[in-house]
């Protein structure tokens, strides 16, 4: 008797759960509905609005940077609106604080994404590689911000500006004119260990290999901050340039203790191994003789038209807040959302794959002098670097020592498969 | 040569100020048997205070304001633990140190957000030069002022009547406390000491070659966590021994670890622990420790 009241409440929870599938694959479905102006709308767009979604550090190790990145994105959305919005819809953007927690962020993308038409920016490597399979069934672009190669040839991520790799390759280009190096001559590299060091690694190797130089590395954790023994160790090695890709802390230590040694060779850092906050510490002085940075973007006091408007229009909505690297990465990522976002809308198509395919067709798009090429998801979108210099005086505390150019390497150079 | 005596020098600066912190687990541990995580924070905390006031005050009275201000938060922590847990044992302590670890952590993480405090030292960027050996001024006064801190407190421990009643109380408390010793003061008075001692380690992780007090520096707590277990957790002159060992491993690891081959990649960071757990291996009280009794 019993058996068959168990039996028939099974079924009739099997035929509840059926229902309910069903429902939740029609509401999936009709989420891709076609607008009075005849435009197909995917998530997180309707008649009136374009909604993106954003996962952000703001209360983690990359709080400053990620509320830079927030700021300058929320400038782009008020300026997008005042002059009518994309596709004549209003754009907002939606954002999660995942406090550089893989956890929560992997948490914050199941919030956010089905209501989003896209993800104008993901903080954090390590989030990135969590969300890859479900970012490709999702079939939501995203703009992640790292430029780790492992990113590459996803279809649906879109790593803004050249690899770490990349930059590391026009960094020993930099280093080979500018230190008068020869074949035969050691380069150091301190770099972190994980995707981010070890990717500019490759790089660095790669070039090293090209001009006939060796690399002596010196592998460190994101905790060590006393560089002193790798000082050591690369004196004695009698480097002749160094190359760093870790962090702000790490850049300040090496420098300061090389140029205490007597070990004044320049030093190139990847883009995340500065802050311009550093220039307030005892090792300011040292750092602008001796230190440069590798950038796929301009500093923020670049003197070209487009980079001083960005910067008085940030500082006249955010009085007090810093110009920093996070202002304009931040920026460049929100203008190559607005590009495909208007695309897919002259296409009348703004499902998500609509969007990934009007954003895959741009071939020329050029952010603040930045040119950016998306239609091969395999390759970096560009290949050019800048070199930044630290000075006290400038905004943001860099200004540029050489615009980006092509450097022949580059193009050889075998992208590592993610 | 020059890079052996540079290594030997940047190890000794590096567990000299290490050992101000395994102290402080150290005489913690010995007077209430708690194992303090909380100890990052607090150093934490006091560097913060050093950074907030020098403006003001200048270096040398920011430093006391700073070692008092870790003391009194040390403390409080002591009463809250030995207070609040009654009865509970040391372990249900040592837990509530994580607790309060991350509480305090978080708290001070958004006073200092991204930036890179100057704590106002005298010693700035400067370097002396001895023979071919270059040395940082900050790391020299590191070495200095730990050897006469730690001087100070085993002075403290050896003749002041606070020292006995601890030597006597982490012997065997009950007998301690029946010959009248004040057991709670004794503990207090050590916890202080603890913060103390911090704050002025602060100081020196934060001075030149750093770029300054930052979110992190605390951390660096944990790297003396090793100095204080392989010494034995209730040995002071462990302590001391223990950071010396753990700052030479690291130091040597990282001098030459291109020259190790694949071996010596990324060993700087795990030199410490294979110290550790090779000594434990082979004294399982650490080196300097009081062998526990165990009848069968």
């Amino acid at each position: 008797m019993t058996d068959r009241r168990l039996l028939r409440s099974a079924a009739a929870l099997a035929v509840l759960a059926l229902a309910a599938t069903g429902c939740s694959i029609k509401a999936d479905t009709s989420s891709d509905r076609v607008g009075n102006d005849g435009v197909r709308m995917g998530p997180g767009v309707t008649e009136t609005t374009i909604t993106l979604g954003a996962l952000t550090d703001l209360s983690g190790v990359y709080a400053s940077l990620g509320k830079s990145i927030v700021n300058a994105q929320q400038l782009w959305v008020e300026q997008t609106n005042k002059v009518g919005g994309i596709c004549g819809r209003k754009v907002e953007i939606r954002v999660k604080d995942h406090g550089y927690d893989v956890q929560k962020g992997v948490a914050a993308f199941a919030e956010v994404e089905p209501g989003s038409a896209m993800l104008t920016q993901v903080i954090g490597s390590p989030v990135v590689a969590a969300l890859k399979q479900e970012i490709d069934s999702k079939k939501i672009l995203t703009l992640p911000l790292g430029w780790s190669s492992g990113l590459l040839g996803q279809n649906y991520i879109q790593v803004v500006g050249p690899t770490y790799d990349i930059d590391m390759i026009n960094a020993v280009d930099f280093l080979t004119r500018k230190a008068g190096l020869a074949a035969g001559d050691r380069i150091g590299h301190v770099y972190f260990e994980g995707e981010y060091g070890e990717n500019a690694l490759a790089g660095a190797e790669y070039a090293a290999k090209q001009h006939g130089y060796t690399v002596v590395g010196q592998k460190i954790k994101a905790t060590d901050t006393d560089l002193g023994a790798q000082v050591t160790a690369l004196k004695q090695a009698g480097v002749k340039a160094i190359l760093v890709s870790a962090g702000p802390k790490q850049s300040a230590s090496l420098v300061g203790l090389a140029a205490a040694q007597g070990l004044t060779v320049p030093v190139v850092g990847s883009a995340p191994a500065f802050a311009p906050q550093l220039l307030d510490s005892a090792a300011a002085p040292a750092l602008e003789k001796m230190f440069y940075l590798v950038s796929g973007y301009p500093a923020p006091s670049a003197d070209t038209s487009r980079m001083r408007q960005l910067v008085q229009d940030y500082q006249a909505k955010y009085p007090g807040a810093p110009v920093d690297s996070g202002v304009v990465s931040g920026w460049v990522a929100a203008q190559v959302a607005a590009e495909a976002l208007s695309n897919a809308c002259t296409a009348k198509d703004l499902t998500r794959e609509g969007i990934v395919a009007a954003h895959r067709s741009q071939k020329a798009l050029n952010v603040l002098d930045v040119p950016l090429d998306f239609t091969d998801a395999a390759k970096p979108s560009a290949y050019g670097s800048f070199i930044l210099k630290p000075a006290k005086s400038a905004t943001g505390g860099l200004t540029v020592a050489e615009p980006a150019h092509e450097v022949e390497a580059t193009r050889g150079y075998p992208l590592p498969r993610g | 040569m020059t890079r052996l005596a540079e290594t030997l020098l940047d190890a000794l600066a590096l567990g000299s100020v290490y050992a101000l912190v395994a102290l402080g687990f150290t005489v913690v541990f010995k007077a209430s048997g708690v194992m303090n995580f909380a100890h990052g924070s607090v150093l934490l905390l006091g560097g913060w205070v050093v950074a907030a006031t020098h403006g003001a005050v200048g270096f040398p009275l920011a430093v006391l304001l700073g070692a008092a201000a870790a003391a009194a938060a040390s403390g409080l922590l002591h009463l809250l633990t030995a207070r609040g847990l009654r009865g509970a044992g040391a372990h249900a302590a040592t837990i509530l140190t994580i607790g309060a670890d991350l509480a305090l952590l978080t708290a001070l993480g958004r006073a200092i957000g991204a930036d890179y405090l100057a704590t106002g030292d005298p010693w700035g960027s400067a370097v002396v030069r001895i023979g071919g050996v270059h040395v940082v001024e900050a790391r020299l006064a590191g070495i200095a002022v730990s050897v006469a801190l730690i001087g100070a407190v085993f002075a403290a421990f050896r003749w002041t009547r606070w020292g006995l009643a601890m030597r006597a109380a982490s012997a065997d408390e009950e007998a301690a406390a029946l010959m009248g010793v004040r057991l709670g003061r004794m503990r207090l008075t050590a916890w202080c000491t603890a913060g103390a001692l911090a704050a002025v380690a602060a100081v020196f992780l934060a001075a030149f070659p750093s770029p300054g007090l930052d979110r992190s520096t605390g951390q660096l707590a944990l790297a003396a966590f090793p100095a204080a277990v392989l010494g034995g957790l209730d040995s002071a002159a462990g302590a001391l021994v223990g950071s010396l060992a753990i700052g030479l491993a690291g130091a040597l690891a990282a001098g030459y670890q291109d020259e190790l081959g694949a071996f010596g990649e990324g060993l700087p960071g795990i030199a410490p622990y294979l110290v550790m757990v090779a000594v434990l291996l082979v004294r399982p009280s650490g080196l300097l420790g009081s062998k526990e009794a165990v009848r069968v």
